[in-house]
C-alpha cells in the first residue's frame, strides 16, 4: 500500500487509542479522589507528567487539569485533539477504511465538538469518560468486522498496540510520581487504593484479582501489567501483537533479522521475556519503565523509517541496477 | 393571471390545507421543471407530484431533516477557499427532485455525444494539422494565444486520440423549455460524487417514492469510468493496468469527491508526493517498494502537474511526469491541454466544430455569445452591460463574473475598464431566464432557478450518465447556482421510458 496512506492508518489508530487511555486515567483519578482527601496537586500532577506536560501553569487545580487533558485544542494529547487528529487521518484515507468506520468516527468527532458532549462532561463526568473509551472500542470492533484484514489492518493494529504498550507503561509509572505522605504508608489503604486505581485504569482490576494472590501487592500489579502473557493491555502482550502485525506487513522470514523497527521491537520483547519483575524492581521500577517507554519511542521512529519514509534515492539506485542487469 | 392563480389556490386550499404544494406560487416567466400552466404537473412528473403532494408539511420537514443529518454524519462536504478554519461545509441539498422526461433525455444524450466527439476532434486538430484554423472556422489567434493551449502537446497523440475522458457540460433551459449549452467543463470537472450521494440519501429518505416512479440508475458511474480509463491504458501496461486518482490533497475543495471516486472505483488515491518518475516511467511509493502506474485520473490542473514543465513552485505535481506522458508510458485523463476546448472564448465555435468535423447539425444549441476580442462585439458589450452576463474566459465556479441586470453602476464601471484593458479575457451573453424547480428554502416552498450538469465518460466508447448534477439557487430570483456562491443541489431524475 502507499507509504503515506499506511502512515495515516497507523496514526489514526494511535490517536484513537490515545483518546481512550487519556479518558481511562482521568476517570480513575476522579473516582480515586472521592475516597481520599489528599492534597489535590498530588492527585493531578502525575497525569500531566505521564502525558509529557511539564509546564502547566496550574497543576494543582483539578478542573484546570481535567479541562486541559480533555478539551484543550492547544494540547496535542487532549482527548478532543486526539479525536480530531484521528478523524483527520481517517478523512484523508476514507477510500481505505470502511464506510462504517468512517461514519462512526465522524459521528463521534461531531459529538465531541458539539453541546451534548459538553453537557455530559458537566453533569456526569464518569459517563463522559466511559463514552470516550467506548469510541475506540466500537471503531475497532467495526474495523474488525468490516475492513479487509490486509496491510491497512496490520498498520491499524501496529499503531494501536504500540500506543497501548506505551500508555500502560506510563499509567504504571504514575505510581512513582504519586508520592505517599510518608514511607510508612506503604500497604496502607491509601497505597492499596492507588494500586487499585492503576489496575482499574487498565481494565485489569478483575482479571488481576482472579489470578494473583502471591506477591506483595505493588510488585504484583507491576508484574501483571508488564509481563502478563494473556492480558490484552499488558506491555508484553501489546508488544507481541505489534510484532505480529509488523511481521505480516514485512513478510519477514523466521530467523531473519528483519527491518530496523523489527529489530528494536524484538530486542525489547526479548528483554521482557528474560527479565523478571524482581530484576526490574532492583533496577528501579521507574527507571525500568522509562527504558521501556524510551524504547517504544525508538520503535515508533524506526517504524516511520522502515515503512513510511520512502527512500526514493535508494529505490532509484535499485531500479537502475535492475535495468542494467536486463540490458 | 393573478386572479386565476388565487382561484387555483382557493381550490387547493379547500381540499388540502397543509400539504406541500398548497402554497406554491410558480414563477412568472421561467419554465417550471415540474408544473405546466395551472399547476398541472407535466406528464412525466405526475407520479412524483402526486406522491409529494400527499405529504403534509410536517412530515416533509421530518424527512428533510433526516436527509441533512445523513449528509452531516457521512461527512459529505466541500471546502470553500475563503474559509481557513472550519473548512468543511455541507452542500445544501433540496429533497424535491428535478425530473427529466425520457424523451428529453434521448435528445440530450445524443446532443452531448455529438458535442464531446467534436471537441475531441478539435483538440487533436489544434495539436496536429490545425485544419480548422487554416480554414478559418475558428480564429487562429484565439486558439494559439489561449492560456490553455499547451505547446508541449503539439504532435503528441494520446491513446485512442482521446483527450477529454470526463466532461461535465452545463446545460440550462430557457423560458420556452429548450435546453441550451452554457459551457463545457473539459479539464477536471467535479460534482459527480454529489449526483451519486444525493441518490443514496433520496432512497433512504423517500423509499416509497422510488416504488412509484421509474428512475434511471446513476450508480454505475464509477465502474464506467474505470472501464473507460482501462481502455486508454498504454499498450505496455499489460493485462491489469494500475489506475490511480491524483488529488491535490485533503485540503482541496473536492477532496471528498476524489476519495469517494477512488473508493468506489477500487483504485488508489494518491498525492503528487506518492509518485515519482524514473526512466520515463511513473512509480507509486508503497510500503513494499515501487509499483508501476499506467493510468492517472488526475484531478490536478495542468499548471500544477509537473514542476519541471509548468509552474515550478507546484508541490502538487510529479517532476518529469510530462516526459513519461510524452514517452507514452502513462496515460493522463483528462489529457493535458484540454482547456483550450472549454475556454469560454472558444465555446461560441463549438456548433461550427460540429458542422466542420462531423458534417452534422448541432443537436444542442449554445447560448448566443459575444466575444469581446472582436471589436464589434466589444462595442456592443460595453454599451449593454446592464443587460448581459459577462464572464472571464478562464474562470469557473462563478468567480470573475458580472450579472448585468442585478449589478450596480460602479460594478459595471469596474468591468467596463477590465474588459477594455483585456478584451480577449471576456465574453458576454444575454441573460437567460433559467428554468425553475419547486425548492424548499428558509422562506418556504418556492420556484428557484436550476441548471443541469450531465457527465460524459469517454474511453474506447462514450457513455452519458443518465442523470447529472442539478444545481439550484437558493435565493429567490437569483440566477447564480454555483456552490461556491451559496447554491444547493437536487437529485436529478431521468425517467425510464414509458413513465
Amino acid at each position: 500500500m502507499i507509504s503515506r496512506v499506511a502512515e495515516h492508518c497507523f496514526w489514526m489508530s494511535r490517536y484513537l487509542e490515545r483518546a481512550e487511555n487519556t479518558a481511562r486515567v482521568l476517570d480513575v483519578n476522579q473516582t480515586l479522589l472521592l475516597d481520599f482527601h489528599v492534597p489535590s496537586e498530588e492527585q493531578w500532577q502525575p497525569l500531566l507528567i505521564i502525558s509529557g506536560i511539564h509546564d502547566f501553569a496550574d497543576p494543582s487545580n483539578a478542573e484546570a487539569v481535567q479541562h486541559h487533558l480533555t478539551w484543550e485544542s492547544d494540547n496535542p494529547v487532549s482527548i478532543a485533539s486526539s479525536l480530531l487528529y484521528a478523524r483527520e487521518n481517517a478523512r484523508t484515507i476514507r477510500e481505505v477504511i470502511s464506510s462504517e468506520m468512517w461514519e462512526r468516527m465522524n459521528y463521534y468527532y461531531l459529538w465531541i465538538q458539539g453541546p451534548v458532549a459538553r453537557a455530559m462532561y458537566d453533569y456526569d463526568r464518569s459517563e463522559f469518560y466511559n463514552q470516550v473509551k467506548r469510541i475506540n472500542e466500537l471503531i475497532y470492533g467495526i474495523a474488525e468486522a468490516t475492513m479487509s484484514h490486509g496491510e491497512a489492518w496490520d498498520f491499524y493494529r501496529m499503531g494501536k498496540y504500540i500506543e497501548r504498550a506505551c500508555q500502560t507503561a506510563r499509567i504504571l509509572d504514575v505510581k512513582y510520581h504519586m508520592l505517599l505522605p510518608t514511607p510508612d504508608d506503604v500497604n496502607t489503604p491509601v497505597d492499596t487504593a492507588h494500586w487499585s486505581a492503576i489496575l482499574k485504569s487498565c481494565s485489569g482490576y478483575e482479571t488481576f484479582h482472579k489470578q494473583r494472590q502471591d506477591l506483595e501487592q505493588g510488585t504484583a500489579v507491576a508484574d501483571f501489567l508488564i509481563f502478563d502473557p494473556i492480558f490484552p493491555r499488558s506491555v508484553r502482550r501489546c508488544l507481541l501483537y505489534c510484532q505480529e502485525a509488523s511481521h505480516k506487513v514485512s513478510g519477514r522470514k523466521k530467523n531473519s533479522a528483519g527491518n530496523e523497527a523489527e529489530r528494536i521491537l524484538e530486542n525489547l520483547v526479548d528483554w521482557l521475556r528474560l527479565a523478571t519483575i524482581d530484576d526490574l524492581v532492583k533496577a528501579g521500577l521507574h527507571e525500568s519503565l522509562t527504558r521501556v517507554i524510551n524504547t517504544i519511542h525508538d520503535i515508533g521512529h524506526a517504524i516511520h523509517r522502515s515503512y513510511f519514509d520512502f527512500d526514493q534515492t535508494r529505490v532509484m539506485e535499485m531500479l537502475q541496477s535492475q535495468t542494467q542487469r536486463q540490458s | 393571471m393573478s386572479a386565476m392563480r388565487s382561484l387555483v389556490h382557493a381550490e387547493l386550499n379547500a381540499t388540502a390545507p397543509s400539504f406541500l404544494w398548497t402554497d406554491y406560487i410558480p414563477h412568472e416567466k421561467a419554465w417550471d421543471e415540474l408544473f405546466g400552466p395551472g399547476i398541472a404537473p407535466h406528464t412525466h412528473c405526475h407520479a412524483l407530484a402526486q406522491w409529494l403532494g400527499n405529504l403534509d408539511i410536517k412530515e416533509f420537514q421530518e424527512r428533510r431533516k433526516s436527509a441533512d443529518l445523513a449528509f452531516i454524519n457521512q461527512g459529505i462536504t466541500f471546502s470553500v477557499y475563503s474559509d481557513r478554519r472550519g473548512v468543511e461545509k455541507i452542500f445544501p441539498f433540496d429533497v424535491i427532485p428535478r425530473p427529466v422526461a425520457a424523451s428529453e433525455w434521448t435528445l440530450l444524450d445524443a446532443g452531448l455525444r455529438q458535442r464531446i466527439n467534436a471537441l475531441n476532434r478539435f483538440l487533436f486538430d489544434v495539436y496536429h494539422d490545425r485544419r480548422i484554423l487554416r480554414e478559418k472556422i475558428v480564429p487562429e489567434e484565439l486558439v494559439l494565444n489561449s492560456k490553455c493551449y499547451r505547446r508541449e502537446m503539439i504532435g503528441f497523440e494520446p491513446p485512442g486520440r482521446q483527450y477529454i475522458h470526463v466532461v461535465g457540460t452545463d446545460l440550462v433551459r430557457d423560458h420556452t423549455g429548450e435546453f441550451l449549452v452554457l459551457e463545457d467543463n473539459g479539464r477536471t470537472p467535479s460534482g459527480v460524487s454529489y449526483v451519486l450521494e444525493n441518490r443514496v440519501v433520496m432512497k433512504k429518505v423517500f423509499p416509497g417514492l422510488f416504488q412509484q416512479c421509474k428512475v434511471r440508475r446513476v450508480e454505475d458511474y464509477p465502474q464506467r469510468l474505470r472501464d473507460a480509463l482501462l481502455s486508454v491504458a498504454p499498450a505496455s501496461a499489460g493485462d491489469s493496468p494500475t489506475i490511480v486518482l491524483l488529488t491535490p490533497g485533503s485540503y482541496n475543495s473536492a477532496y471528498f469527491e476524489h476519495s469517494f471516486l477512488a473508493r468506489n472505483m477500487g483504485i488508489e488515491l494518491v498525492m503528487g508526493q506518492d509518485l515519482f518518475v524514473y526512466d520515463n516511467r511513473v512509480y507509486l511509493k508503497t510500503t513494499r517498494g515501487p509499483r508501476r502506474v499506467d493510468v492517472i485520473y488526475r484531478r490536478v490542473d495542468d499548471d500544477f502537474l509537473d514542476p519541471n514543465v509548468f509552474r515550478s513552485d507546484s508541490m502538487l505535481g510529479v517532476p518529469n511526469l510530462m516526459k513519461a506522458y510524452r514517452a507514452g508510458n502513462v496515460t493522463l485523463a483528462n489529457a493535458v491541454g484540454t482547456g483550450v476546448a472549454d475556454d469560454k472564448a472558444i465555446y461560441p465555435f463549438v456548433e461550427d466544430m460540429i458542422r466542420f468535423y462531423l458534417s452534422e447539425e448541432p443537436i444542442l444549441k449554445n447560448v448566443p455569445t459575444y466575444i469581446c476580442a472582436r471589436p464589434k462585439d466589444l462595442a456592443y458589450v460595453v454599451d449593454h452591460l446592464d443587460k448581459l452576463v459577462v464572464k472571464a474566459v478562464n474562470e469557473s465556479g462563478g468567480y470573475g463574473m458580472l450579472m448585468g441586470p442585478s449589478s450596480t453602476a460602479s460594478q459595471r464601471a469596474e468591468f467596463r475598464e477590465k474588459i477594455q484593458a483585456n478584451p480577449r479575457n471576456y465574453v458576454a451573453q444575454p441573460v437567460v431566464t433559467l428554468s425553475v424547480c419547486p425548492t424548499w428554502t428558509d422562506e418556504g416552498l418556492g420556484p428557484r432557478h436550476v441548471d443541469l450538469r450531465p457527465y460524459i465518460v469517454s474511453g474506447e466508447s462514450t457513455w452519458v450518465l443518465p442523470g447529472g448534477l442539478t444545481r439550484t439557487a437558493l435565493v429567490k430570483g437569483s440566477l447564480v447556482v454555483n456552490s461556491s456562491q451559496g447554491g444547493g443541489s437536487k437529485d436529478t431524475w431521468v425517467m425510464e421510458n414509458g413513465s
